[in-house]
């Protein structure tokens, strides 16, 4: 296990690298430019490339590339083109922000997914069934910016429980977590369903119904925990959607996260600020990924990384 | 109960059910707190689309940043609801010449931290800009300025390399305390200014939050304070006016949430023609659009009517040229574009563009129509295409994010596009627009229009310092723009701002200024519907 992990994080570099480098070629790819939006288009030609020069945008882009991996190497991701704020002080000030929404969307997936995938399963056929199926339809068929406005008029509206968009306490939480969790909600319906399924007719489930056994121990120890591993799987994968989801929920719920300071980033060309954005995303995504394979080995006894 | 027995009939599964019901309960229950805590008292929340960048002023370039920085900083003179210059911190001045001008500063302003506001001030807010350290976007607009001399106190003297008549205009920059480091949005120095409202917080993309200044030389505001709260969405803006946390917007909504608003919310609703205009710019180095028949075809095929009256929900009146007709250099006696989709099939014909099929689907030619993302404008660029395809043009309507568009039309990669311009004071800005040296990257002529007749009237009309004349030359002006179309008016918006019925006090500028909110209150009215 220890030499697994330790391979895997020596991965996570030339996975960050190839990430970084086909973000920084994108951004540069792309038409605008940085200056040109940043001192109008009346400014003197002068002003506009001493100004270029200041910031090394007059630089080949393979030394603008170097200097910039140059100081990644020093955990240095720069200063904003726009506010000459530092780039890790503004991603540190939104972080908190997304990785609050993304947990609370998880957190809301799975207080769906499993207690419906479970009576799904526990009731097949029956109108519970039907309803779960009805919800993973609904829940994957949904996109986030129809679901939020949705949920924002019921809510926050009619019923006037819950405040429309911001941040701040639990209340402004919730709309957008849901927003954001229900398609994984969705997803993770199906897999515990159709996994309990299978789970539910082996062996060793018949043996602990010979041994008398209550059927919720069956269910919800042995059945449920033996039907994970694909679930874990899932939450892994589904957490990069999740990362993607924030940019839009957060646009539509105001909410002060990195997706929309991405989002930002992008319209303003204002490019150290979108390589730090998008290689704080990749590193969570490859941390989860990491996250997930440990999980397995808890779930699954029986997987050893080191043969 | 009786569900969870039936569940429990096989399956003891009574945990996950509950967990379904009694989390998102006890969500709610302690989310009511803090949904309800967030408004602080006589405070006024306002709503922004993507709020303000720098609220420096010699930084602040977009709107939103120049209509807050308005609030927190004073400027020499400041433009009534007329456009009209007024003084401000310029008790009086005086113009010794063409090229040289004195000011008295009023006595008595001060800073938010306590200091007078002095001579010495506004010298340096004006050097400080023409500094090429200082990287301030306004540097091109003053390169006209030759020095600023402080001649006692409170009197200073602005000196013009050149004569420029515009210059008045310029002397609505606020003004900063001396020795401001460069930059205020970088958090190096706290953002002082002599402005009715101090600055208690600003979050870029997120909010800014002002406080009164109640040592305000012209009077205490009758806020407590205001927050001005970034919600990217339209439809979030229009929600939270209808639940009582937004108290105004202006303008940053859909027209067609308009009539919805009247219905569903108690909000006051004032609207008033501004000098928003609306065009489509066309690129003349293209060989098709070059052809001033073909030009003149496409705005005979626009139903600017049938467009403001079905998108718009009537919120715009059709324009004649940049100018609005509250504008004192306005000329009406220019050559209007009626929709007559007939002449426009006849000239181009005459222009050597027939139609290969009459009325069958092959078009005459095919242009590309850039436009930014915004809903409004592809459901606008969807009506433009719709209406010259009647006339046998095909437009392929190519919807880009706001950087990619702006690159593209800068560099002049593009058939057509539509964009609009707000607040326009001077008429100076046709120089801007159209001299054949402002193509980009020296300034915004980016149909790359040439055309040495107007290329000498841009050049007359900003050195002349008498009214009637510059009157004139802008009226010809006008005339040729209207002849050679290189841009195809559209509609001048109107400014509409709704307000919850406790507001009192706002008075709408043409340009969409905020500046009236320093006279704003807030009765006791419950707001909300």
């Amino acid at each position: 296990m220890k030499h697994y992990l330790l391979h895997r994080l020596l991965l996570l570099f030339p996975t960050l690298l190839g990430t970084v480098t086909v973000v920084f070629l994108l951004i540069h790819a792309v038409p605008g430019d940085p200056v040109e939006v940043m001192l109008g288009e009346t400014a003197a030609s002068a002003d506009k490339e001493s100004l270029r020069r200041k910031l090394g945008l007059d630089q080949p882009l393979a030394r603008q590339y170097l200097h910039f991996l140059a100081g990644l190497a020093t955990a240095d991701l720069g200063r904003s083109l726009y506010n000459q704020a530092t780039v890790s002080k503004l991603i540190l000030r939104r972080l908190p922000a997304t990785i609050e929404l993304t947990l609370a969307a998880m957190t809301v997936a799975f207080l769906l997914a499993f207690p419906l995938g479970i009576l799904a399963a526990a009731r097949r056929d029956s109108w519970i069934d039907r309803g779960a199926l009805f919800f993973s339809l609904f829940g994957l068929a949904m996109p986030n910016f129809w679901l939020g406005p949705v949920l924002m008029i019921f809510f926050s509206i009619e019923l006037g429980w819950l405040p429309v968009s911001g941040r701040g306490g639990i209340g402004h939480l919730i709309l957008p977590a849901l927003t954001l969790g229900m398609a994984m909600a969705a997803i993770l319906t199906r897999i515990i369903r159709s996994g309990l399924l299978q789970t539910i007719h082996e062996d060793y489930i018949r043996t602990a119904r010979a041994k008398g056994l209550s059927e919720r121990r069956i269910w919800l120890k042995h059945a449920l925990m033996n039907s994970l591993i694909s679930v874990i799987t899932i939450v892994g994968l589904q957490f990069g959607s999740l990362l993607a989801g924030s940019i839009i929920t957060e646009s539509i719920f105001s909410w002060p996260g990195i997706g929309r300071l991405t989002l930002q980033a992008i319209q303003t060309r204002d490019y150290p600020l979108v390589q730090g954005c998008v290689l704080v995303i990749a590193v969570s995504y490859l941390a989860v990924n990491l996250l997930t394979d440990i999980c397995y080995r808890l779930a699954d006894p029986r997987i050893a990384y080191d043969k | 109960m009786v569900l969870s027995k039936y569940i429990s009939r096989k399956v003891n599964l009574k945990i996950p059910f509950l967990l379904i019901f009694l989390c998102p309960a006890a969500f709610f229950c302690a989310c009511r707190r803090s949904a309800e805590s967030e408004k602080p008292p006589n405070t006024l929340v306002v709503a922004l689309e993507s709020g303000p960048t720098h609220l420096d002023p010699r930084y602040a370039m977009d709107a939103d940043s120049e209509r807050i920085s308005a609030l927190i900083f004073n400027s020499l003179v400041r433009p009534d609801k007329n456009s009209r210059l007024q003084p401000e911190l310029a008790e009086s001045w005086q113009a010794i010449d063409e090229r040289t001008y004195v000011f008295q500063i009023r006595k008595g302003v001060s800073f938010h931290n306590g200091k007078p506001l002095t001579a010495a001030d506004v010298k340096y807010t004006y050097e400080s800009i023409l500094d090429p350290g200082s990287r301030s976007p306004k540097r091109g607009a003053f390169k006209f300025l030759q020095d600023v001399d402080q001649l006692g106190p409170y009197e200073v003297r602005f000196r013009l390399a050149i004569p420029f008549a515009p210059f008045m205009e310029e002397l609505t920059l606020g003004i900063v305390p001396q020795a401001a480091a460069a930059d205020g949005a970088a958090g190096g120095w706290t953002l002082i200014g002599s402005g009715p409202f101090t600055l208690a917080e600003f979050s870029p993309g997120e909010r800014v939050v002002l406080k009164a200044n109640a040592s305000y030389w012209e009077g205490a505001p009758p806020l407590s304070g205001m927050v001005f709260k970034v919600i990217p969405d339209a439809i979030v803006r229009v929600l939270e006016f209808r639940k009582g946390t937004v108290d105004f917007i202006q303008n940053y909504f859909e027209p067609d949430m308009l009539p919805w608003m009247k219905k569903n919310t108690r909000a006051a609703i004032l609207s008033e023609q501004g000098n928003i205009f609306q065009y489509i710019a066309m690129n003349l180095d293209h060989p098709i659009l070059r052809r001033p028949e073909v030009r003149e075809a496409i705005g005979h095929a626009i139903d600017r009517e049938a467009i403001i009256r079905n998108i718009l929900k009537g919120l715009a009146i059709p324009a004649t040229g940049l100018l609005s007709p509250e504008h004192w250099a306005y000329e009406s006696g220019v050559r209007r574009l009626e929709y007559n989709p007939e002449e426009a099939k006849r000239l181009l014909d005459q222009a050597g563009f027939p139609d290969p099929d009459g009325d069958g689907p092959l078009p005459r030619f095919k242009l590309s129509y850039k436009t930014t993302t915004l809903d409004l404008r592809k459901r606008i660029a969807e009506a433009l295409k719709e209406q010259l395809a009647r006339v046998g043009i095909e437009l392929e309507v190519r919807a880009f994010e706001w950087g990619t568009f702006y690159g593209d039309i800068g560099k002049g990669n593009f058939h057509i596009y539509s964009l609009d311009w707000v607040g326009t004071k001077d008429p100076d800005i046709y120089y801007d627009l159209f001299h054949s040296s402002s193509v980009p990257p020296n300034g915004r002529n980016r149909g790359r229009y040439r055309n040495q007749e107007l290329d000498a009237l841009l050049e007359r009309g900003r050195r002349t310092t008498i009214l009637d004349e510059r009157k004139r030359i802008y009226s010809r002006v006008q005339e040729i723009l209207a002849d050679d179309l290189p841009y195809i008016p559209l509609w001048w918006g109107k400014n509409v701002a709704v307000m919850q019925p406790a507001v009192r006090g706002f008075d709408l500028y043409p340009d969409g200024k905020l500046i009236s909110l320093k006279k704003v209150s807030l009765s006791s009215a419950k707001p909300g519907s």
